[in-house]
């Protein structure tokens, strides 16, 4: 008797196990998986049970697995149904992941118990935002056997009144987690959205890493004590924070400011997007270095002292001479015995006046010299170089005249170039003529390593075609190369070139001394007419290359200030005349 | 609110529904039980506790809400047959406070722009709000925590039963009918050891 009772007793409390860990599945998946039609989800407020009135309601519109622990849910999906047939013969501990996947055609969105959907899951699509563990634990049915007592119906009372309060805990509990409202927006929106709910009942349950778990949270149920062992109930879940959102809200647009390749964040890199024929990479990267970088490779010699120059970076120019053989280095060595630095006679402020003298590079040489100009354009420039500089080199104003020369460049450089055919980039013109002599002292210093030369980059950029990203064509044209946008070389050379035109601009003669007399206009004239005597012949040559290209400007203004000079002349005249003739028009010419 | 909502919930024998509380304040999901007298119970008092706030702005108040297990017993002469045994008390405590008040340009200051347009809102007002529904989370969750830690106390569920009884009381506008209530509370109360808040 006591056997059957107890069998029965037993019987009962495993099936109110059984039906617990139903209703626990199904308080999940009820509010996880999405529903199936719209019938059951009205607005923004559901009713889980068949009425809210349930006590007056009968029993016939409420299953017989609604009783259960007087709570009646929305309609069974049809795996459910399957777990009861597979359970029903074990307490297996039930383990139900919601996975939060990307949405992709070959994933069901059925909740399937088979191993297919665990291999077809791709760990970077989904992301198990929950993990609901019940579990029936079993251990305490030797002693429980063992005390077997006349309350063992109120045991069993007991134990569902405690079911039924945990299944109500677990029915709020799945509503206030983040998952619930990724399920409510998933039912609420009626387009596709990107990610899913899918819960699934693993087989096999993978283990969270040490770095899932710590992500996630854990809340544990108060165990409820049976008859036969204990009911647990736990689940691990992410914070809403950590769960991609549902809905993929548009990223407001921001500017990236250190992207890679633009000027802002790193002015280095841009010169690997140049092709290799322009130039060897190692070579690239050693002209990407800035003039400022010029201390860290030279050591020995002191920077040069005259502020016509900044500092040059000696390693760009060394590796790229060293890189590049055909530079024709014997006429450097040639132009360098020409050339004669126009700052200063000390050998160092020499090479730095040096480079600044340069800047005449594309002014068109005097008549002896235009027919040189047609050759290509590096020998050309050098050849420019060349005559510009011979008389520089021979003249005691050697300072005054690379600086004359140097400004008369910067104000004619557009009438030079109408002249020349030459087309000169806003920005390569100062940088050409910079390089020029920076390459011719370069030379000087790669022969003794003693003073660096922070164009050598432009000149043999010019020099040497091949070595130039495009820079001159065959009409002499001048491309701004790609390194032009760069800054490193533009930079460098037009910092050279505003230091060596400042310092000329300190050096140089006024261009307008005297209005009335003026040398500048008469050794012009003389220069187009006769050599009126030695210094004239350097007067001339001083304006035949460096003066040559602000020539025409020089002419013009020339011009004016003589019909103006005859002007004041008449007026002057008119003046001393008659008072009387006021009427007179102050610009009125006279017939003479 | 909810705290009551999901306490009368928890002791709701039968069918539970839900209702999704769009609340200015807080985007929450409050659990109901699906009674209507239990809701309309729960509804009329927390009306009568704003009425009682709006009298007394930026003051402390505390919500009792208890169950009790009806019992008949035999009639005295200074006691009724009918018996409230007090099985469970719960006691919330609120402040009251007057949010900032500074409504958008053209708007009106009790509009749902905050609900409707949640992309407008300020980031102050949802920054708050963000707090706002982590802590009730975390109430909640401590209450689910509690009820689920002592049910030794909770009556037998018999079949019939909906819900467990329960009142909600709040001081009203004067101490004195507080403390009548605690009173007839105590007078009903028929000692009951297990009685918790």
């Amino acid at each position: 008797m006591n056997r059957s009772s107890s069998n029965s007793e037993g019987a009962k409390a495993e099936q109110i196990i059984f039906e617990f860990f139903a209703k626990s599945l199904h308080i999940i998946l009820e509010s996880r998986t999405p529903f199936m039609s719209s019938r059951n989800f009205s607005g923004d407020q559901m009713i889980c049970s068949p009425s809210p009135s349930c006590s007056s309601s009968s029993s016939s519109s409420v299953r017989p697995r609604d009783k259960w622990f007087n709570l009646a849910l929305r309609e069974c999906p049809a795996a459910l149904e399957s777990f009861d047939i597979g359970r029903r013969s074990s307490l297996e501990p039930l383990v139900v992941d919601v996975v939060l996947v990307a949405r992709q055609p070959f994933v069901g969105d059925q909740m399937s118990l088979s191993d297919q959907d665990e291999l077809a899951c791709e760990t970077k699509n989904e992301q198990v935002i929950e993990r609901w563990l019940v579990q029936y634990d079993n251990r305490k049915v030797r002693e429980a056997a063992a005390s077997r007592s006349s309350s063992s119906n109120s045991k069993l009372q007991v134990m569902y009144k405690k079911a039924t309060l945990l299944l109500r805990s677990l029915f709020v509990m799945v509503r206030l987690l983040p998952a619930y409202k990724i399920f409510r927006a998933l039912n609420s929106s009626g387009q596709i959205c990107k990610f899913k709910l899918v819960p699934k009942v693993p087989t096999i349950v993978e283990p969270f890493t040490r770095r899932e778990e710590a992500e996630m949270q854990k809340f544990a149920f108060a165990p409820v004590d049976t008859v036969c062992g204990r009911l647990c109930m736990s689940v691990l879940y992410r914070s809403l924070s950590d769960v991609s959102c549902e809905h993929s809200a548009p990223v407001s647009p921001t500017f990236i400011t250190d992207y890679v390749g633009s000027p802002l964040a790193d002015p280095l890199k841009r010169f690997p997007s140049l092709p290799l024929s322009y130039g060897s990479p190692p070579l690239l990267a050693f002209q990407r270095r800035h003039s400022w970088s010029f201390d860290r490779f030279k050591a020995s010699s002191p920077p040069p002292s005259v502020s016509c120059s900044p500092s040059p970076t000696r390693s760009d120019s060394q590796a790229l001479v060293r890189r590049l053989p055909d530079i024709p280095t014997g006429r450097r060595k040639d132009e360098e015995r020409d050339f004669s630095p126009p700052c200063s006679p000390s050998g160092p402020v020499s090479r730095g006046i040096t480079r600044t003298e340069s800047a005449p590079v594309r002014i068109p040489a005097p008549s002896f010299e235009s027919k040189q100009n047609l050759v290509a354009p590096s020998p050309r420039l050098k050849l420019l170089r060349q005559a510009s500089l011979k008389p520089v080199r021979n003249s005691g104003g050697a300072v005054e005249s690379g600086a004359g020369l140097e400004k008369l460049f910067l104000y004619g450089r557009e009438e030079f170039r109408r002249s020349s055919g030459v087309r000169l980039s806003t920005n390569s013109s100062p940088r050409i003529s910079f390089s020029r002599s920076s390459s011719r002292s370069y030379q000087e210093d790669f022969d003794d390593n003693d003073f660096p030369c922070p164009f050598d980059v432009e000149y043999d950029e010019i020099s040497d075609p091949s070595s130039r990203p495009g820079s001159f064509d065959q009409r002499g044209d001048i491309h701004e190369p790609p390194l032009e946008s760069s800054g490193s070389y533009p930079k460098k050379s037009q910092d050279a070139a505003v230091g060596a035109l400042v310092n000329m601009l300190k050096k140089a003669p006024p261009l307008r001394q005297d209005v009335s007399e003026s040398s500048i206009p008469e050794i012009y004239w003389n220069n187009n007419k006769k050599p009126a005597g030695a210094h004239d012949v350097a007067a001339a040559s001083m304006t035949a290359s460096g003066i040559a290209l602000a020539a025409k400007t020089t002419a013009d203004a020339l011009e004016e200030l003589r019909s103006y000079k005859e002007m004041k002349n008449v007026l002057l005249s008119q003046s001393t005349m008659g008072s009387s003739s006021v009427t007179t028009s102050p610009f009125a010419v006279s017939g003479s | 609110m909810k705290r009551c909502s999901t306490l009368s919930s928890e002791r709701c024998v039968t069918v539970m529904g839900w209702k999704w509380n769009p609340s200015r304040y807080a985007r929450f999901y409050a659990v109901q039980c699906g009674e209507i007298e239990v809701e309309k119970k729960i509804d009329d008092k927390i009306e009568q506790f704003i009425t009682w706030i709006g009298k007394h702005p930026n003051k402390k108040s505390q919500i009792c809400l208890t169950f009790y297990e009806v019992k008949t017993k035999q009639p005295s002469w200074f006691t009724n047959k009918i018996e409230r045994l007090y099985w469970e008390q719960w006691n919330i405590n609120l402040s009251a406070f007057q949010p900032p008040t500074k409504p958008p340009v053209g708007k009106s200051h009790h509009s749902k722009l905050v609900m409707d347009h949640p992309g407008e809102e300020s980031e102050d007002i949802s920054s708050r709000r963000t707090l706002l529904e982590q802590s009730l989370q975390e109430v909640l969750f401590q209450i689910i925590k509690f009820v689920n830690e002592k049910k030794d106390h909770v009556p037998p569920i018999n079949d019939g039963v909906i819900y467990c009884p329960f009142e909600i009381t709040f001081p009203s506008s004067s101490d004195s009918t507080f403390g009548m209530d605690m009173l007839k509370r105590m007078l009903h109360s028929g000692g009951h050891p297990s009685m918790l808040s």
